[in-house]
This record gives structure tokens, C-alpha cells and sequence, in this order.
């Protein structure tokens, strides 16, 4: 076969058709660029920790055991069991609190970012003689291991504390007896969060606090690991191994997986939902055109036919006229999707420690080329029909045949009392059942992303909303003095305002400052109601890591905690947890936790499942008394102010500020979520685009339409129908398909978005409260079936127009 | 200045389709009264059609006035032409044009329902229409389904069925057989007999000395001759 005539019957068929070209390449481009950006943030969310796991052979679990109740043989035994491949361990541990020192020429302001000294959370430091070993071969990322007693190399990975202390700083470590010094000389990675930090293992001793258990870390990689069934399976063999009550806590891997890609994972599902509909709809698009040029072209496959064409020849050529603009979508796709994928991914990459992270190669391939197939078998199938029309037949139609489908429709249609032009528009898409069918079907795609992409933004929004409070506590006054749990890097919110209660020149003490804030709060007219807040950092057994306490002084149920499963905490011994403590703990509504300070521990049942993220889900909410059986003498950190109805939030603050004086730093609750922003406007760009995708696919179909009946179009014109008439007849052609689609392109969206917020949620391991889910209201939900029309009258206008200006003479004699 | 009284006036009018080549109307001026029935006549090319879909408003003249039933509709916007058409003018093609998804009644209605005119009142019109050119009993049925006679009988209602000032026939028996385009010229004969202003464009040399009063001879779209029936012809007669 020789390509030459094949590619000028394909370059002709192009430059006729410069439209329906455009259209193939745009909606190539934005699927492509949709599908690159989705693959890449699923590949990306993964890859990172995948790799680093394999890298340093991390432990499938990190349990925690209380050395005092089994012998090292007992413990060295569970490395043998069948379920084990490999373990390390025991590492003596001990968790401390410590305090830093400020770093020098730091200055607190509003938005300083250095470490300004103070105490920091605790953290459980582990006894390792050197980084490497068969599990957990930690990386070491500055400085170097501990070489001698005093020395301790601290965790820098994404899923430690983040404690931002340099190599160089001295702690001191305030729980321990005679608070002895480590100097940090190195930091380190643990892809599995086996500890904060790393001491010699003959200094843990010296560091656990006075009547704390001792307690050793065990690393374990298991045969089968790959679920938490599996895992749950393997820690019941080791527990079964020791005596009751060895085992007081263990990690998972999937735990810390789960940790480290939740601020990414959330995207995967919406992005995948959205790819594959752009994927769908650009196959449609591409065989509706494709149908379309054999349809409008049957004069001209006879006539290349006519002067030798193969069949083959013919269906190379159809084939050839989509594969050009296809493949220039593609490659700008790869761009597109390149160029948006950069912000994206600078979260993924900020939320693994990594420089920075890039759409992987494979994927700017495989995407394209997967796309291109998909568009090569939507095309082959009318080409090789027009390879096989009849030479004769097709010259001698010299036009698309009539089908002889839709005339009821039209005398249905013709009945009613509206205007002609309206009727027979209405009618035309019974003429083309296949098409019509199409062209619905991408249009209820696009109307569907509109709802779903209506029904996440609501849903985000409210997220926002329930993770801040911002509605419910719209102001809140901090105690001076409490800069919240832990230390380190702290932000200082800058002081303002008039006089101070305490000694000029002096903090208030903590009773001074409750006292002048609560009759501040009381005496200032907007405040509803107020309550004191305290965040604390505390142990849970059997959760290695650190978990938060948030307490409150009084009815809290007000303050806007989304209740998921169980109730609102009613009395002391009760608490309230977000979905991912449960995941990491293995408890349910209905259990019980050990809630450890030192030496004090208090067990409190699980009485509610909340919506939180604070402390990345390893929250506990409760009463001001369950905390303060373990931590006597707490204060409050901050104080959450409910407004009456009507109140300024500004001019109460600017009120409360004065009273308070410059102390008391009195602020608008405006947390904002900057991951959950970026998803809203990549939910806003995909979903515009996909709009933009379906309408195109309108414009296409109206298109081909006018190309079948530009003599009709003639006919009607030189019988006295205007412009505007026109117009209406050709935007009605496919309005009613816009309206029909869009009826169930609501549904649609609706189970669309039933399905990707809670899958969004799962991956980021929180739970949904029902509210977040059911966003649709019966009024938006009407204007949303518009949307279909939408679709179809924006894609219709401009062909619409294009019919208007055809002049009579022309189209009466255009075949 | 147009003559009032002149159904059509067509003066100096010019129409080219591309700058370079030559016109396919040049300089034509021409005048038809009302009542009249004036053959076009040419070889392929002469500009028949052409000067055909400048009367209609179909086309713009390059340069030149076109005045049809009083109105300069050189000068009318596209809707102010299209509604000008559907008033004045009826067309009847060589291949019918009819619509192929329409009954024969709802294609002679559609210029009527196109005009705004009330239901009852298109309905009765095109009744007396179908009944007059002897189609009433197809008046359900779909056009493909009709001889070719039948079908230009449907477009000849459709035409008439907003009572136009000026019928304009395109080959109005250029497909039919002779038996056939016998029938169709003796109805163009008998509308034009009841007052019906008509221009037909045609090939057929004896259609147009059998049913036209006036003949035109276009030649390279310049009027070589404009015979009255009976009289010797004259060279641009306006």
C-alpha cells in the first residue's frame, strides 16, 4: 500500500474539516492532561513511601512490650515464629520530655519560624547501637550516629514529630532523674516511625523517668503483611508467643503509610473519576466524528474509491484524519497535565520530606500512547465501514442518505402548539438514534462531573468548616504564656491592644489570666457562650505514637465536633476520638484507652467517633477532669467564644482586645486548609474542563448535523425562515438531548459523589459525618438538571450561527 | 428611481463570485409588471439561477438596486429578507426541495407556520391548496413516497400557500417526464391566468413560448434578447 495518496486523502479530509480537527485535538488534550495528573498523583501517593520501605527494609509492625513480663529468650523466640521473616530487637526505649534552648537572634513575631526554645512533646527515644540492621536500616540524613552516652540522633522523617531542632542542640531532658543532656549529632530516618530519636543502648536507662515501666521495641517483617487482616493475624501469633499483657502496643506499617500520604491520597479518587469520564468522553467525541466525516463524506469515499482506493487505503485515510489531531492533543495533554500536576505534587513532595517530586516517565508515555489506542479502535470501526461502501451507491447518494427515522416524531412534534423551528429541532435527534445516543451520553458525562464537582466543593467547604469551627467558635482568646502542646518551631502571635491585668511589665499568672479573660468574655454583650480549652501531649498504651488530649472546662458540645458514630462525651472517664485513632489502635466506639502522663494513667471509654484532623487524627477530646486525673494543675491554652446572633466578629474582637489589653492575644477563628483549597480549585479546573470537553462534543454533533442537512437548511431559509428562527431550530436539535441528559446526569453525580467522598475520606482516614454527604438540596438540585441544557446550548450557539449566516443560494445548492 | 408600478426592477445589478473572474450577472437591468409571466432562458452558466436567487434575495447583487414588490431587498438584513420572502415570494425548484421527515400537508404549512399565521386559518389554506392542485388525498403522506409530478404539485402548494406576490420557478419540469412537465406547465399557466406574477427559468424553449408572455435570453449573464410572446426579439428590453 503506498502512503502517499493515503496521506493527501487524509491531509484533504483535515483541511475540510479544520472543526471537527480542532475538536479532536482539544479533547484529547484536556483528557490526556486529566489522566497524566490523575495517574501521577496515584503513582506519586505511593511511590515515595513504597520505595523508601523497600530502601531500608522497614518493619511490617513496631510493637511495643513491657520487658518486665517476658525473659529475652520469650522475646528472641517470637523472631522464630513461621509467620516472621525477620526481626530486630529488643531495643530498650523510653519516652522523655525534653526542653530546648531558644536559638539565638530569634525573635518571636506573628510570622517568625525558628525555634524559640521551650519544652517539647514528649518523644520515645529507642536504644540502637548503629543506624543499619536487617529491619529498619534507618538512613542517616546529617551528622552521625551516636558514638557515646549523651549524645542522640534525632527522627527527621515525614512520619516523626517534626521537631525541627538542629544538629548541635542541646536537650535536656526534663523527665528524667538529675534532667541529663543529649546533644543532637545526627539525623536520621525511620521509614516506619520506629522511634523520635536514638540513643546508645546503654542510656536508656538513665533516661526513664522514676517508676515508669521498662519498656523494648521489636521489629517485625511477616510472610504476609500486605493487609491488616494480615498484620492483625501476625501480632495475635506474637502476642500468643509472650505472656499476657507483654505486648502494649504495636505500629503498623499501613498505619504510617496512611499518616504520610494523607494529604495526597484524598485526591486520587476524585481525580480518577474525573480522568475516567474524560477518557469516555473523548472516546465518544472521537467516534461521533469519525461516524460523522463517513456519513458526510460518503460522495467522496466513492469517489477515491472510484479512482483506486483499496478499502484499506480508505480506512488508513479516515483512520489517518483523526490519528494527527489526536496525537497533537496528546502531546499537549502530557504538557497540560506536567503543568498542572507541579502544585499537586509539591504537597506529596512537602509531605515526604523530598525535594521535589515530577510526573514519572512512564507515565508522560504510557498515557498517551494508551490514549491514542483508545482513539484508534473508536475510529477504526467507521472507517472500516466506509472501506466497505458501495462505490456506486455512494457517489450516486452524493449525500448522507435519509434513514427514514424520526418522521413521527416530527408529525408528534408538529402537533403541538409551539413555534416550528422549535418542533423540528425538537425532532431532529430521532433522525440519528446512534448519535443522538452519543452525544447525550457526553453531555449527562459532563453534566454529571458539573454535579459531582458541585456536590465535593459544598463538601470540602463544609469540611473546612467543621474542621475549624469557624461557625460555631468564631473567636478565640489565647492565655499568655500557653503556646499549645509541645515546642519547637512556634508561631508567636503577635500582641496589640490597650492596658494588661498583672504586674506592669510582667505575664499574669495563669489564674490571673483566666480570671480577666472570663470576665472580659462576660461582660463584653455578643458572647453566647465561652468554654476553656487545653491541648496536651500524652501516651496511649498500645499506640506508639504521641497522641493529643484536647480538654475542655465546661459544656464543650456546642464548639462544633461533627459527631460520626457514638455520642458527645457526657462525663469524666469518657473521650472522643477521630476516625484515624481507631485505625491506628484497632479500638472501637464502645472501648476503653489508657491515656498515660509519667507515672499517671487513666482509662477512659471511647464514647463517639468526632470529625478531626488535629494531631493528624490521633486526638483525644474529653472533659476537663479525665485530663487532669493524670495532669493536675492544668490550665487552659486558649479560651472558644460562641457569638450571639448579629454580633461583629471584628468589632467584638477589637472590644475584647481592649478590655484585655495587649497580653491576651484575642483572634478570628480562620484556619484554613490550603490542601483542601488546592483540591476545590483542581475540582473547579477538571470539572470546567470536562464541561468544556462535553460541549465541544455538542458542537461536533451540531456540526455534522448541519453538514448532513446544509440543503435543508437552504430550504427552510428560501421558504422564509430567519436567522433567529434558525438558530432556535439548530440549538433545539440537541437541546432536548441536553435536558434529558441532564435529568440524569443528577442522579448520576449524586451516586458519583456518594461514592468519591467517602472514598476521599477513607484515604485520608477520617471519617463522614451523613451531613457532608448529603449536600444536594431539592433547588439546587433542579438547577443542576439545567445544566445539561447548558451544555448543549453553549456547544449549539456556534454552529447555531455559523447555519444563520450560510447563505441561501449556497446551501440550496451544497450537496 | 424604481417604477412604481413594476412588480420587479432590477437596475444595473453586477454579481461576482470571486473578484478576478467574470460576473455571472453583469449590468443587468430589468423591469416586470405585475401579472406577467417571464421566461429566463440561457445556456448552463448564462447566469439564469443566479439572476433567479437575486430576485428571491437568495444572493446580493455586487452592485446594483434589486426592487421587488416596492422594496429595495438589496438593502434588507438577513431576517428582514427572510421575512420579506416569506411574504412575497413562493420558489419552486427543478428537485422539488421538499423536506424529506415532513407529510405533505406540514411541508405546504411550514411558510405559513414560518409567518406567524394563525393554525386554523395555514390549516384551511393549505386544505384548499392540496385540493386545488388534485394532492389532497396524499396530504399524510411523506414526500419520497409521491411521483415527481406529485412532489413538484406539494411545492407549488408550499409556494402559493402565503399567498406571494411573485412565484419564482426554477426548471420547474427540468425532472419530470414530458406527459408530467405538460401538467405542471398547464398549472403555472392557470395560476398565472388568475393573476399570479411568475418568473421561471428554464432550458425548454417551448415551456417557455407555451406558458410565459415575456422570454429573456441570457448569454454569459448579460440579456442577449427580451421577446414578448408573439413579437420579434429586442436586445435589453427594460
Amino acid at each position: 500500500m503506498s502512503a502517499g495518496p493515503v496521506a493527501r486523502a487524509a491531509r484533504g479530509g483535515l483541511t475540510r474539516r479544520r472543526v471537527q480537527t480542532f475538536v479532536i485535538g482539544l479533547v484529547l488534550l484536556i483528557s490526556t492532561g486529566a489522566s497524566v495528573l490523575a495517574l501521577a498523583i496515584v503513582v506519586d501517593s505511593n511511590a515515595p513511601f513504597d520505595h523508601a520501605f523497600t530502601a531500608q527494609h522497614g518493619a511490617d509492625v513496631a510493637a511495643t512490650v513491657n520487658s518486665a513480663r517476658a525473659t529475652t529468650a520469650q522475646l528472641a523466640a517470637t523472631k522464630r515464629l513461621p509467620e516472621v521473616t525477620a526481626a530486630a530487637g529488643p531495643f530498650a526505649e523510653a519516652t522523655v520530655t525534653a526542653t530546648v534552648p531558644s536559638q539565638p537572634g530569634c525573635n518571636p513575631g506573628p510570622d517568625s519560624s525558628c525555634l524559640i526554645g521551650g519544652p517539647l512533646p514528649p518523644i520515645t527515644l529507642a536504644g540502637r547501637a548503629a543506624p543499619g540492621g536487617g529491619v529498619d536500616d534507618l538512613t542517616l540524613q546529617s551528622g552521625h550516629w551516636a558514638t557515646q552516652p549523651g549524645q542522640v540522633v534525632l527522627d527527621g522523617s515525614g512520619s516523626g514529630p517534626q521537631l525541627g531542632v538542629p544538629v548541635g542542640t542541646t536537650l535536656t531532658i526534663a523527665s528524667a532523674p538529675g534532667k541529663p543532656a543529649l546533644t543532637v549529632v545526627g539525623i536520621a530516618s525511620s521509614v516506619t516511625g520506629s522511634a523520635d530519636g536514638w540513643v546508645l543502648p546503654g542510656q536508656v536507662a538513665a533516661l526513664r523517668s522514676a517508676g515508669s515501666p521498662a519498656t523494648s521495641e521489636l521489629l517485625y517483617r511477616f510472610r504476609s503483611a500486605a493487609s491488616a487482616a494480615d498484620l492483625s493475624a501476625d501480632m495475635a501469633a506474637v502476642r500468643s508467643a509472650l505472656p499476657p499483657g507483654t505486648v502494649t502496643g504495636s505500629l503498623s506499617y499501613l498505619a504510617v503509610k496512611t499518616l504520610e500520604t494523607g494529604d495526597i491520597a484524598p485526591f486520587v479518587p476524585f481525580l480518577f473519576a474525573f480522568g475516567v469520564i474524560g477518557m469516555v468522553m473523548s472516546v465518544l467525541i472521537v467516534t461521533n466524528v469519525v461516524s460523522g466525516a463517513v456519513v458526510a463524506g460518503y460522495r467522496r469515499i466513492g469517489i477515491l474509491k472510484s479512482i483506486g482506493f483499496t478499502p484499506g487505503q480508505v480506512v488508513a485515510a479516515y483512520t489517518g484524519q483523526v490519528s494527527v489531531p489526536a496525537f497533537a492533543g496528546c502531546i499537549g495533554g502530557v504538557l497540560l497535565g506536567n503543568l498542572i500536576a507541579r502544585p499537586v505534587l509539591a504537597q506529596t513532595a512537602s509531605a515526604y520530606g523530598v525535594g521535589s517530586l515530577s510526573v514519572p516517565l512512564w507515565v508522560d508515555i504510557a498515557v498517551p500512547v494508551v490514549m491514542l489506542c483508545l482513539v484508534g479502535i473508536a475510529a477504526l470501526l467507521p472507517a472500516v465501514r466506509a472501506g466497505r461502501l458501495n462505490v456506486v451507491q455512494a457517489i450516486a447518494t452524493g449525500r448522507a442518505p435519509r434513514t427514514g427515522r424520526g418522521y413521527a416524531a416530527h408529525r408528534l412534534l408538529g402537533r403541538l402548539r409551539l413555534p416550528r423551528p422549535l418542533t423540528i429541532g425538537l425532532a431532529a435527534p430521532f433522525a440519528r438514534p446512534a448519535r443522538t445516543s452519543v452525544t447525550m451520553v457526553a453531555i449527562l458525562l459532563g453534566a454529571a462531573a458539573v454535579t459531582l464537582a458541585v456536590g465535593l466543593s459544598t463538601s470540602l467547604n463544609m469540611v473546612v468548616e467543621a474542621l475549624s469551627h469557624t461557625q460555631t467558635e468564631p473567636v478565640q482568646v489565647a492565655v499568655p504564656g500557653k503556646a499549645g502542646p509541645g515546642g519547637g518551631i512556634i508561631h508567636v502571635q503577635a500582641a496589640h491592644g490597650g492596658g494588661a491585668p498583672g504586674p506592669a511589665g510582667q505575664p499574669p499568672s495563669a489564674a490571673q489570666a483566666q480570671r480577666a479573660i472570663e470576665t472580659a468574655l462576660r461582660a463584653q454583650p455578643g458572647t453566647l457562650r465561652f468554654v476553656a480549652e487545653t491541648d496536651q501531649i500524652v501516651s496511649v498504651a498500645g499506640l506508639s505514637q504521641q497522641a493529643m488530649v484536647t480538654a475542655f472546662r465546661g459544656n464543650a458540645s456546642w464548639t462544633g465536633y461533627d459527631i460520626i458514630a457514638g455520642h458527645w462525651y457526657t462525663g469524666p472517664g469518657q473521650v472522643d476520638v477521630p476516625a484515624r485513632f481507631l485505625t491506628v489502635t484497632g479500638d472501637a466506639v464502645g472501648d476503653s484507652v489508657t491515656i498515660i502522663n509519667g507515672n499517671r494513667q487513666v482509662t477512659a471509654r471511647i464514647v463517639g467517633e468526632v470529625f478531626s484532623t488535629s494531631n493528624d487524627g490521633l486526638e483525644l477530646i474529653t472533659g476537663w477532669k479525665t485530663l487532669a486525673s493524670i495532669m493536675p494543675g492544668v490550665t487552659p491554652s486558649q479560651y472558644d467564644v460562641g457569638l450571639r446572633p448579629g454580633t461583629s466578629e471584628v468589632a467584638y474582637i477589637q472590644a475584647v482586645s481592649n478590655r484585655l489589653g495587649p497580653q491576651y492575644p484575642v483572634f478570628p477563628n480562620q484556619r484554613h486548609s490550603h490542601l483542601l483549597q488546592l483540591m476545590v480549585v483542581l475540582i473547579g479546573t477538571l470539572t470546567l474542563l470536562l464541561t468544556v470537553v462535553a460541549g465541544l462534543g455538542v458542537l461536533n454533533t451540531v456540526v455534522l448535523h448541519i453538514r448532513e442537512r446544509v440543503h435543508d437548511i437552504g430550504v427552510f431559509k428560501a421558504i422564509g425562515m430567519t436567522p433567529r428562527q434558525t438558530i432556535v431550530m439548530v440549538v433545539c436539535w440537541v437541546a432536548g438531548t441536553g435536558l434529558v441528559a441532564g435529568l440524569i446526569a443528577v442522579p448520576a453525580g449524586m451516586v458519583l459523589h456518594g461514592a468519591v467522598l467517602p472514598a476521599m475520606a477513607n484515604a485520608a482516614d477520617v471519617g463522614v459525618p451523613a451531613n457532608l454527604v448529603n449536600v444536594y438540596h431539592p433547588a439546587e438540585m433542579a438547577g443542576l438538571a439545567l445544566a445539561g441544557v447548558v451544555i448543549a446550548v453553549a456547544g449549539a450557539l456556534l454552529p447555531a450561527s455559523w447555519a444563520a449566516a450560510t447563505r441561501t443560494g449556497a446551501a440550496l445548492h451544497a450537496e | 428611481m424604481p417604477v412604481m408600478d413594476a412588480l420587479i426592477q432590477l437596475s444595473e445589478i453586477t454579481k461576482r463570485y470571486d473578484n478576478g473572474g467574470h460576473p455571472a450577472v453583469d449590468d443587468v437591468s430589468l423591469t416586470v409588471a405585475p401579472g406577467e409571466a417571464v421566461a429566463v432562458m440561457g445556456p448552463s452558466g448564462s447566469g439564469k439561477s443566479t439572476l433567479l436567487n437575486l430576485i428571491a434575495g437568495l444572493d446580493r447583487p455586487t452592485t446594483g438596486t434589486v426592487t421587488v414588490a416596492g422594496q429595495r431587498i438589496d438593502r434588507l438584513s438577513e431576517t428582514g429578507v427572510a421575512r420579506f420572502r416569506r411574504q412575497q415570494i413562493g420558489m419552486i425548484f427543478q428537485f422539488f426541495n421538499l423536506l424529506d421527515d415532513l407529510t405533505v400537508a406540514d411541508n405546504v404549512l411550514l411558510p405559513a407556520q414560518l409567518a406567524g399565521l394563525r393554525t386554523a386559518m395555514a390549516r384551511a389554506r393549505t386544505a384548499e391548496l392540496l385540493a386545488a392542485l388534485r394532492i389532497e388525498q396524499h396530504a399524510n403522506a411523506y414526500p419520497a413516497r409521491l411521483s415527481g409530478g406529485e412532489r413538484q404539485r406539494v411545492a407549488i402548494a408550499r409556494a402559493l400557500v402565503n399567498r406571494p406576490a411573485l412565484l419564482l420557478a426554477d426548471e420547474p419540469t427540468g425532472a419530470l417526464d414530458t406527459a408530467t412537465g405538460e401538467e405542471i406547465g398547464e398549472l403555472l399557466l392557470d395560476l398565472n391566468a388568475s393573476g399570479q406574477s411568475m418568473v421561471l427559468v428554464t432550458h425548454n424553449p417551448d415551456l417557455a413560448a407555451r406558458y410565459a408572455s415575456r422570454t429573456i435570453q441570457l448569454v454569459d449573464g448579460r440579456i442577449a434578447a427580451d421577446v414578448a410572446a408573439g413579437a420579434a426579439a429586442s436586445p435589453g428590453r427594460s
